[in-house]
Parts: structure tokens; C-alpha cells; sequence
């Protein structure tokens, strides 16, 4: 099977940056700031791919560039330099190459993003239906009444009571908040989801729901997902694949269950080690 | 405006028109190009008028930089010739160019500047209508960056458009904007038609004469050119609705006046306490008026 994502040196520097910024960051330098400039390398030469319906794990302590990376692959922030190649069912898109018109249609089409702070996420000036309306709206539904069916589906499916679609996001829970968030990522049966740290904060039995919850998402649509978090009991449930990244690198991957069984750098073996 | 104000003795310094010659030329460019892009917002170089800014400048600009000698102008506010801002802004033309005819009959003018109203009266295709526009962009109640709304524009983004009227659906079970309707030109640019009522969209719909829209203050031009599509936003399944000034028996209401039932109406508060309706186009009310007198006199 050919996969869905390949991702080719992907890297984002914030400052001006200079010939010393890779070669004087990373952890055998034990930052990602560059000494000689003072540039954050957020992400570097980062690589990998994704088969569909795969979920990969992008596993890291706070800094280390998780969110860079996806964020770049979903247009919120534009990367360095770095390839990345989509391939929809016929067609492979050059992610990076295409003009904001395009990147906006995949966006709103064929990807779905659920942020740790519903905020970034969410409207909370609109109902959570009308959140979830608007990405239908954006994929050209507009008839009313299959909208509404649609998002009350939606909000079903992912456990918010539809009474409440028609209120704000706002007087949520935190937990409710990110159902509504991955009910509208899900709007459009994407065949890409990135989620970036959707449990972090949440209480250990809501946090349990919600991951049964995206497990069940992938079973039932086949949906690729590249999950970040800095707890490796999410990675231990979710992912197939790991990558531990630190300072903007890569450090590791392959196999979840052999990355916790016999981690092989010494910043996994710790990170193992102080979760037994 | 001072209503004794009088050009100064030295008329030759003023050209016809107000504006100089290098404004019109400009204006008439950015015309040509609203047009050639039906609904897009063309900014142009709006001049300083001897009037504040949200007295029709924008509107006035536009007449001013199309009138010629032979033209017949009528002003109309709110659908009335004689209110004190369309009084102003006529006899404003009549001073600054000389052998401009006016007229307060929609049928007479060649050029009809307006705010708020789309005549009765149907246009013809040798007939201008200029809107005067407080906003352009229907855009700004769900984006605050200009920059960003460019690009929505650019895309026909309009998404987030609807969502707010999906939220209207949903909190009043209708869709209550009443004037200002965003508007979908030629199948892309969304405009904001400048505050007319609801009624008045359809009118925009391929309709005969070329409407131009022109806000002062926001520096923009557009335009709905003659035979094109004017589609209000909407849902498939909730048809446009228009006001329909129906009684709480669901009869349509006439208007007191000219006992009229296809205008626009006016609610007026009446001295006596009571409620009345009456045509907000007064030339239309009057020529109502006139034939069913002519009627009586004739039998
Ligand atoms: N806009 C920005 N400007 C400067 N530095 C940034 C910016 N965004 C992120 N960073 C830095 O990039 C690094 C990686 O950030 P991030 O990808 O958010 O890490 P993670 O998600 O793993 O916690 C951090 O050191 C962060 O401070
Ligand atoms: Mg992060
Ligand atoms: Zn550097
Ligand atoms: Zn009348």
C-alpha cells in the first residue's frame, strides 16, 4: 500500500537564521536555540511516512517541536524548507508547493485537526453546531436541513448530548469541548486527522473516553492520525508507530511496542524508565 | 449644505462637475474595471466633497464623474425626492453642472443617484442607478482584517457568511438581517448592496440598467453590470424571503395613500396615535395617485 503522507527533511527555524543553526542545535547540543544567532530550531530534517489508516505517535517533552510538525502539515505555520507529498485517492498533492487557495481546500477538505486548547479550535462565539456547520458550509453542503442532521449526527457519534448543539462551546467542560472539536474534524470524513495533545489537562476517566473514542473513529472510517503527546500511555494505546523527538530532532522511530520495549537512545530509555 | 451657499464669481476655476478632470478620468477607470468584474470592490482615490463623508459622497463621485450636459438627474433618499439629503445633493448638481436637467420622475432620469432604495419604477437599459454605500464589505462582521477578507474574497470563501446565518436559523427559527442582504454577483463576489431593503434585491437580478455602488469614505467601487446574476445568500432549502406586508389576516397591506399593493411601505406613526402605510417611492406613490384619479375623473 503506498502511503498517504511522506514527509522529507522538514524543518522550521523562527529568527534569521545562519549556516551554525543545525550543526550547533539538537541533543547532543542539548538545545535548539542556535548559539551562534540565537534562532529556534523548532523542527529539523524531520522524516517519515504514514500509511492510511496507520496512527503514528509523535512523542516528546514540551519544546521539542511535536507541534511544529503538524502544524506545518495542516497550513498553520509555513516550514523552512521540507517536502511533503498527500496522496488523495488519484491524485498527489506537493503540500508545500501548492498556493493558499489549494492548501485551503485541503485544509477544509481532506484534513481535520483537533488542538490541545479548544480555543484554536473552536468558535466559541457560535453554537457548537454552527462550529461543526461551518466546516459542512466550507465543503459546499449548503442545504439547512441536511446540516443540521449532519452535525447532531455528528455530535451523537461523539458523545455530546444534541441537546445542547444549539448552545456556545464556551459553557462546555473541557472534555465536551474536545468532543465538539473532533466531531467537526470529523465533518468531512477526512482521511487525515492530526491530533495535538487532545487529553492533556483532562481528568484520567474523561482522558480514557475520549481515547476510546478516537480508536473507535479509526476503526469505523479508517482515518490516518498522527497523534502528539508528551504521555506515553496515549502513544502506548493509540500508535502503531512512534516518533521521539527532542530539540527539533527525530531521535527514534519504529514500533511502538519496540520503541517501550527496548528503547535504543538514552533520552527514550529514561523518558520508559520513568513511567514503569 | 448652506442653502445660500453660491459658487464663487470665478466659475471658470471650477470644471463641470465639481471634480477636476483628472479625478473624473480616474473614477470613470475604476468604473469600467467594477464592471469588468462584476462585485469586486475597486478602490479608487475618493476625493474630499464639500459635505462629510456619509452624505453620499461616494454615491455623488460617481454621478458627478458620469454626467454630461444632456443627462437628467434625479436624487432620491429613502425613496423620496424632497428629504433634506437628497434635496442638497440636487441642487449640489444643479450648481456645478450647468444644463444638467432634473427631474423627480424615475421614467425622465438617464442617471439616478440613491440611498436606501431601488425605484418601484422598473429601469431601463439607458438608465444608470447609483447606490451610495456606507460599508462595501459584507465581510466584516465575521473578519476583522482587510488583508484576510481580500483573500476570502479572491477565493469565495464565504463559509463563515453563512455560518452566521445558519446561527440566525437556529436562534429565531429566520433569517433577520433586513437590509444590507449580502449578495452573491455573477456566481463569485459576495457585495454588500448598501441598505436597501430586502425587497429591493431581487431587483439586482439581471436587471437592465447598470447598477454602481460607490462608498465614499471606504474608497470602493463595485458594480452589478446590466443581464447579471444577483443571488442573495442562502440556503437551498430556505427560500430568500422578502418583507411582505401582510395584515395578522394575512391580506397584503396598501398603501394609504395611493391604495397601492406592489411598493415598498412605510410604516408612519400617526398623530393620532394610530398606524399607517404608505409608499416609500414618492414618485411611484404619486403616479399611483394621479392614475386613480384619472380614472375617477374619466369613467
Ligand atoms: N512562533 C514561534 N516563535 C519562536 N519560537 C517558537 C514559535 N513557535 C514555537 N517556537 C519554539 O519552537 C520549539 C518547538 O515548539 P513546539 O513545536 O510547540 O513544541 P512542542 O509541541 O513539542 O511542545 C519551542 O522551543 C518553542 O518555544
Ligand atoms: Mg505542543
Ligand atoms: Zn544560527
Ligand atoms: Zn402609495
Amino acid at each position: 500500500m503506498k502511503p498517504i503522507l511522506e514527509v522529507q527533511g522538514l524543518t522550521r527555524i523562527h529568527g534569521t537564521e545562519c549556516p551554525s543553526c543545525l550543526d550547533m542545535t539538537g541533543p547532543e547540543h542539548n538545545t535548539n536555540v542556535c548559539p551562534a544567532c540565537g534562532s529556534i530550531v523548532a523542527a529539523a530534517n524531520v522524516s517519515f511516512s504514514l500509511q492510511p489508516g496507520e496512527i503514528l505517535g509523535i512523542m516528546g517533552e514540551s519544546g521539542s517541536g511535536k507541534s511544529t510538525v503538524v502544524k506545518t502539515l495542516y497550513f498553520d505555520q509555513a516550514p523552512t524548507r521540507g517536502k511533503a507529498c498527500f496522496r488523495d485517492d488519484t491524485r498527489t498533492h506537493d503540500l508545500f508547493e501548492l498556493n493558499s487557495a489549494e492548501q485551503r481546500w485541503l485544509r477544509n477538505h481532506r484534513f481535520g485537526m483537533v488542538y490541545q486548547n479548544p480555543n484554536l479550535g473552536l468558535n466559541f462565539s457560535i453554537s457548537a453546531g454552527g462550529n461543526i456547520a461551518e466546516r459542512l458550509l466550507m465543503n459546499d453542503l449548503n442545504h439547512y436541513g441536511d446540516i443540521r442532521r449532519r452535525a447532531s449526527e455528528l455530535l451523537t457519534r461523539t458523545d455530546v448530548m444534541v441537546g445542547r448543539m444549539d448552545e456556545s462551546p464556551r459553557q462546555f467542560s473541557g472534555g465536551m469541548q474536545q468532543r465538539v472539536q473532533i466531531a467537526k474534524a470529523l465533518a468531512t470524513r477526512p482521511p487525515l486527522l492530526f491530533l495535538d495533545e487532545v487529553t492533556t489537562g483532562l481528568d484520567l476517566s474523561v482522558q480514557a473516553r475520549i481515547l476510546d473514542l478516537i480508536l473507535e473513529i479509526q476503526h469505523e472510517l479508517d482515518t490516518a492520525m498522527i497523534v502528539v503527546t508528551h504521555d506515553l500511555g496515549v502513544i502506548r494505546l493509540l500508535a502503531s508507530r512512534t516518533l521521539v523527538m527532542k530539540h527539533g530532532r527525530v531521535i527514534e522511530s519504529g514500533l511502538t511496542d519496540q520503541i517501550l520495549e527496548d528503547p535504543q537512545h538514552a533520552y527514550t530509555q529514561q523518558l520508559v524508565a520513568s513511567t514503569l | 449644505m448652506n442653502p445660500n451657499y453660491k459658487l464663487p464669481a470665478a466659475q471658470d476655476s471650477y470644471s463641470f462637475g465639481f471634480l477636476d478632470e483628472f479625478a473624473k478620468r480616474e473614477i470613470r477607470r475604476v468604473i469600467l474595471k467594477a464592471i469588468s468584474i462584476p462585485g469586486y470592490q475597486t478602490p479608487y482615490a475618493s476625493r474630499e466633497m464639500p459635505m462629510g463623508r456619509g452624505f453620499g459622497t461616494g454615491g455623488l463621485q460617481l454621478t458627478l464623474a458620469m454626467i454630461g450636459p444632456d443627462d437628467t438627474l434625479k436624487v432620491i433618499d429613502q425613496g423620496s425626492d424632497d428629504s433634506v439629503n437628497a434635496v442638497n445633493l440636487r441642487k449640489f448638481a444643479e450648481l456645478t453642472c450647468p444644463g444638467v436637467s432634473t427631474t423627480e420622475s424615475t421614467a425622465d432620469a438617464s442617471l439616478i443617484q440613491t440611498r436606501h432604495r431601488v425605484p418601484e419604477t422598473a429601469l431601463r437599459e439607458d438608465q444608470v442607478l447609483n447606490l451610495q454605500v456606507p460599508y462595501p464589505d459584507p465581510l466584516v462582521i465575521v473578519e476583522p482584517s482587510e488583508a484576510r477578507r481580500k483573500v476570502m474574497h479572491g477565493e469565495g470563501d464565504y463559509a463563515r457568511l453563512l455560518t452566521k446565518l445558519y446561527e440566525d436559523l437556529v436562534q429565531f427559527d429566520e433569517i433577520t438581517i433586513s437590509h444590507r442582504y449580502p449578495t452573491r454577483v455573477n456566481g463569485h463576489y459576495v457585495i454588500d448592496p448598501s441598505p436597501i431593503p430586502r425587497y429591493d434585491v431581487p431587483r439586482l437580478h439581471q436587471a437592465k440598467a447598470l447598477m454602481l455602488f460607490g462608498a465614499g469614505r471606504e474608497k470602493k467601487i463595485y458594480a452589478v453590470p446590466p443581464y447579471t446574476d444577483a443571488e442573495p445568500l442562502v440556503f437551498d432549502d430556505i427560500p430568500f424571503r422578502t418583507e411582505n406586508f401582510h395584515t395578522a389576516d394575512g391580506k397584503r397591506r396598501p398603501c394609504a395613500r395611493c391604495g397601492a399593493t406592489d411598493s415598498f411601505l412605510d410604516e408612519l406613526n400617526l398623530e393620532t396615535g394610530g398606524k399607517a402605510w404608505q409608499c416609500s417611492d414618492t414618485d411611484y406613490c404619486n403616479r399611483q395617485l394621479a392614475a386613480a384619479n384619472d380614472r375617477e375623473v374619466t369613467p
